[in-house]
């Protein structure tokens, strides 16, 4: 060791002053004033290898004779492997001429060039950062180091907790207190900030609730050859992953209620998240009247989605029996159900789902003479007359019930068991919605519908159908047709009636002028009409 | 009108756009259908398999043009759709459902006996499109080795175990918490038109004793249910309660002609006995196909009648009856799902094709169909929209190649209106459905298993050890 050693190297001013890049200030009071955290540590290195620079430069030769002697002094003192070589004459030389010159005795290793200062959340080098900026970072990095150790000693508390395992320090058993875990969440929460400013990292809601602790999120694992990958944000990703787990584990409880609230909320097309969902309020035997009532709010979220419904019906299956035992509830129920319909209804229409779930309700529940479930219809039908839909359920709910229809029936087969009042009766109305919108082709395939379930002969409308029809075949331009689906029922009738000309006349009518989009199947028809 | 140009498909230009979704992650728009990946890289696959012909035309300098997807690259994808099987049989629906392997034993060590309870869900959708993606993947050189690695007997058990008393088929099969198993998904024509293509795919004519042998699922009680799913204006719906719908039509008349289609050499429209014998009013079913056309009118040429909402913007109706029967309005024809409602593309297909699996395809008329298709459903960086002026998407994209291609379009390679792949394609399933039997009758299960195993490895590495070799394999 050097009799007199320094410390730390001290930056000399008139050294300096042959380092015109790296030192803003020539000044021999005032110390150099790095403009960056780099530039501070190129500072240092130069500092503690005095003449370096210059002589990487210049080389050794080109320095003045004093610097010549100073860099050398400096190389050898901080040297020992050459310096205990040099006679102990030279040697002494050798601390004089350091002392002197206040020569460095130890210099910073490796140079600044290659080093990395790592990059910021917005990829610029953290080496470029101003002094005050850099210390900032490093305090909000020691914090985060230091929420990271409560962390984990959080987790070990809460893990000695699970496995009833005592304190090692007191020897108490371990207890977490909801306080505790409130305040992990908020620590979590600032780690999450702190992660995200310092290096641009997300993290997950699952990953920073400590109720989720427990839970080893499984990733997917696939291959590099895929099919049809989707970009999916990266909450829905961590989502699925917790879903995986806990469905390896069969877990069913509250907080997997939760996870699938979550990703249905994300991806209502699931199918197995809505059955994952229903065997967890199966198994935790939850009111099914509380799962319905939240689903009504994801469906009024969802109009287009049809696992909803699907859920909807395993879980009124699951009511019903209860249900049916008292008539009340029953009637209560059924009014509800009716009630979020038509609302559901008057945002969609036409909904293929809803409709397929109302005709099922109307069947389990027994409801199809309800005049409520009638009425409902027709008011949708009011509303517009073109609703197929709402034609459809019609039809189902007259002639489906089971107090004045045959079992087993297929729709268009004809049905003794209805009576004669009730086909009349739909035979008015679909009569009187034709007359307002004539081309409107429901209640038309309603009323033809109607005549063959009740065994009513096509031509015991023939005088209705036939006034929307005037001067069929005449040349002179008095031809007027204000329904092609009245003229397509007239060429029934009259093929029913056995006038096959005319029946030929009207399919032909049709395929020529009338509905020409169609002149294939028309012209098909009157094949068939020739051949019968 | 015939003066006028017809408009031509821009193949090159539609193979850039399945060349995008077949390369790149599709957007977060399709999170909807994570739970379907299986469904569309069927879409994906079968549309690029549609537009390339199997036999490479030179190009003008000599040269053959390199396939879109190469042998190696087709090898990989078929490991991802074999790595969706499902232990009980089946396929997964998605890459997100398949768990690691230790996920699937559940066993009870008291008894000694695994729960049978499997993780995951093998969906009926993603076995069909599975199965048609292992088809439309398979190698060139060896087509009948494309069913090698699929559990022929475990998934025709587990289709039968999907079938519910009244005959319809669910989609999955899943252990409710004191509830046992549950069929899941809706009473849906789909899922029973699903059900016949994979039994028509995968059974084969096996007589009971033989070995391969699995017991059929009810295909009287499946017949019944969708032949009294007819509704009383002659369409077809999703159950005997419901509003008729085109895809459940299609999906009607698929499913009964399957039941009785010949193993070989078959076609979208053989006689079939329980199709023609079981629909209980035809002229009914007919009458509501033809009208399912629909006179596509330039928004704006009946100012009067324009509704802004986004159902009705194809949805304008005339004045008059007279004024449709102008010449120039006969330009497009689309085609709806129900009545009243506006057209969509994929109707172009499920209307379309119904016609042509009941050979009736002659009483449409193609030319307006088909104008209607490239000039108002097809999208400038190709594909298909849903609307006119909508964007592509897949599932439209490809049923829009696929009407067309049944219509016999000029550059697009033949399809088969039941199974909706390429006729190719469907003369391959049949040598690989009898190269599976072959498989089972030689070597029991034992010997299939072992066989598969090597079969897998041979598929990954596309290459014979020299033992297996040397010993005659």
């Amino acid at each position: 060791m050097p009799p007199k050693s320094k410390a730390a190297p001290k930056p000399k001013g008139a050294d300096s002053s042959k380092q015109p890049t790296l030192t803003p200030s020539t000044s021999n009071t005032t110390p150099a004033v790095p403009a960056t955290v780099a530039a501070r540590s190129q500072l240092r290195y130069d500092d503690s290898r005095p003449h370096d620079a210059a002589r990487l430069k210049a080389g050794l030769t080109g320095l003045p004779r004093d610097e010549q002697a100073a860099w050398i002094s400096a190389r050898f003192a901080r040297t020992p492997a050459a310096r205990t070589r040099l006679p102990p004459k030279a040697q002494r030389e050798l601390w004089r001429q350091v002392n002197e010159a206040s020569l460095p005795v130890r210099a910073l290793r490796g140079g600044t060039k290659g080093s990395s200062w790592g990059r910021d959340r917005n990829g610029l080098d953290v080496g470029g950062y101003s002094v005050e900026r850099f210390d900032e970072r490093e305090a909000r990095r020691a914090r985060l180091t230091c929420l990271e150790v409560a962390s984990r000693g959080f987790r070990e508390r809460r893990e000695r907790e699970r496995k009833g395992l005592r304190d090692p320090a007191t020897g108490e058993a371990v207890f977490v207190s909801e306080g505790e875990v409130d305040a992990e969440r908020v620590r979590r929460g600032e780690m999450a900030d702190l992660r995200r400013e310092l290096y641009g990292t997300v993290q997950g809601s699952f990953a920073l609730d400590p109720e989720w602790d427990d839970v080893i999120p499984i990733p997917q694992d696939e291959p590099e050859a895929a099919l049809a990958a989707i970009a999916y944000p990266a909450d829905y990703d961590e989502a699925i992953s917790y879903l995986r787990a806990v469905m390896l584990k069969k877990e069913y409880s509250q907080r997997c209620l939760r996870l699938t609230e979550t990703i249905i909320e994300m991806n209502p097309a699931h199918y197995t998240v809505w059955l994952y969902r229903a065997s967890n309020v199966f198994a935790l035997k939850l009111p099914i009247a509380d799962e319905l009532e939240w689903l009504n709010q994801v469906a009024f979220a969802n109009l287009k989605n049809y696992q909803i419904w699907h859920h909807r019906h395993l879980l009124v299956d699951n009511l019903y029996p209860a249900l049916a035992e008292k008539p009340d509830e029953l009637a209560r129920f059924a009014a509800a159900e009716r009630d979020f319909l038509t609302q559901i209804l008057v945002q969609d229409t036409k909904n293929y789902h809803v409709w397929s779930y109302r005709s099922y309700l109307v069947g389990k529940l027994g409801v199809w003479g309800s005049p409520e479930e009638l009425k409902s219809i027709e008011g949708l039908i009011d509303d517009d007359v073109r609703n197929n839909s709402a034609w459809s359920h019609r039809f189902f709910l007259v002639f489906s019930d089971p107090a004045h229809t045959t079992p087993g029936l297929v729709a268009t087969e004809p049905d003794p068991a209805v009576p004669q009042d009730i086909t009349s009766r739909e035979v008015e109305y679909a009569k009187e919605k034709i007359s307002l919108a004539p081309q409107n082709q429901s209640p038309w395939n309603y009323l033809k519908g109607v005549l063959v379930k009740g065994r009513q002969k096509l031509s015991s409308v023939e005088e209705f159908t036939g006034g929307f029809v005037k001067g069929l075949g005449n040349k002179d331009g008095s031809e007027d047709v204000q329904s092609t689906h009245a003229l397509d029922l007239l060429a029934e009738i009259y093929a029913e009636k056995g006038d096959k000309e005319k029946a030929d006349l009207c399919l032909r009518r049709l395929g020529e002028k009338w509905d020409r989009i169609r002149v294939g199947y028309w012209e098909w028809r009157r094949k068939c009409l020739e051949e019968a | 009108m015939a003066d006028e140009v017809e408009p031509s498909l821009d193949i090159p230009r539609h193979l850039k756009y399945w060349k995008m979704c077949l390369r790149s992650p599709l957007p977060s728009l399709y999170q909807s259908n994570e739970g379907n990946r299986m469904a569309l890289a069927y879409f994906i696959i079968n549309s690029i398999t549609i537009l390339t012909p199997f036999q490479p035309v030179p190009r003008a300098d000599g040269t053959i043009p390199t396939p879109l997807i190469a042998p190696g690259e087709r090898r990989q994808l078929r490991e991802w759709v074999l790595s969706h099987r499902h232990p009980s049989g089946g396929f997964s629906g998605t890459s997100s459902l398949v768990f690691p392997l230790h996920g699937y034993e559940e066993w009870d060590f008291e008894t000694g006996t695994s729960s049978r309870e499997h993780l995951g869900l093998a969906n009926i959708t993603a076995t069909l499109f599975a199965l048609q993606l292992l088809v439309l993947l398979s190698d060139d050189e060896t087509p009948e080795a494309a069913f090698r690695g699929v559990d022929r007997v475990q998934t025709l058990r587990w289709l039968s175990r999907l079938q519910r008393e009244d005959g319809s088929f669910g989609e999955v099969l899943k252990m409710l918490p004191d509830h046992g198993w549950f069929i899941g998904g809706g009473y849906d024509m789909r899922y029973c038109y699903i059900a016949a293509s994979i039994r028509w795919i995968l059974r084969g004519d096996v007589n009971e004793g033989e070995p391969g042998w699995v017991e059929d699922f009810d295909t009287g009680a499946l017949a019944q249910y969708i032949i009294s799913s007819q509704t009383y204006d002659g369409g077809f719906a999703g159950s005997s309660k419901e509003e008729p719908h085109a895809g459940y039509a299609y999906c009607a008349i698929g499913a009964l002609s399957l039941l009785d289609r010949p193993l070989e050499d078959s076609s979208a429209s053989h006689p079939s006995k329980i199709l023609n014998s079981g629909i209980r009013n035809m002229p009914g079913l007919i009458h509501w196909l033809a009208s399912r056309q629909f006179n596509y009118l330039e928004p704006g040429q009946h100012d009067d009648d324009y509704d802004s909402d986004e159902d009705e913007v194809n949805f304008v109706l005339p004045r008059s009856l007279a004024d449709l029967s102008l010449e120039k309005n006969q330009r497009y024809i689309g085609y709806n799902g129900r009545c009243n409602k506006v057209a969509d593309t994929c109707y172009s297909w499920w209307v379309g094709a119904a016609l042509a699996n009941l050979g009736r395809e002659g009483l449409v008329e193609h030319a307006p169909a088909r104008r209607f298709l490239l000039e108002k459903m097809q999208h400038r960086i190709g594909g298909f929209g849903k609307k006119p002026g909508n964007p592509p998407d897949l599932y439209h994209a490809c049923f829009g190649l696929c009407i067309l291609a049944v219509m016999g379009e000029e550059g697009l390679n033949q399809l088969d209106s039941a199974l909706a792949l390429p006729v190719e394609m469907v003369r391959r399933i049949e040598k690989a459905r009898t190269a599976l039997l072959s498989r089972e009758g030689e070597n029991g299960t034992a010997g299939r298993l072992a066989k598969d195993i090597v079969g897998i490895g041979l598929g990954l590495r596309d290459e014979k050890p020299g033992w297996l070799t040397a010993a005659g394999g």
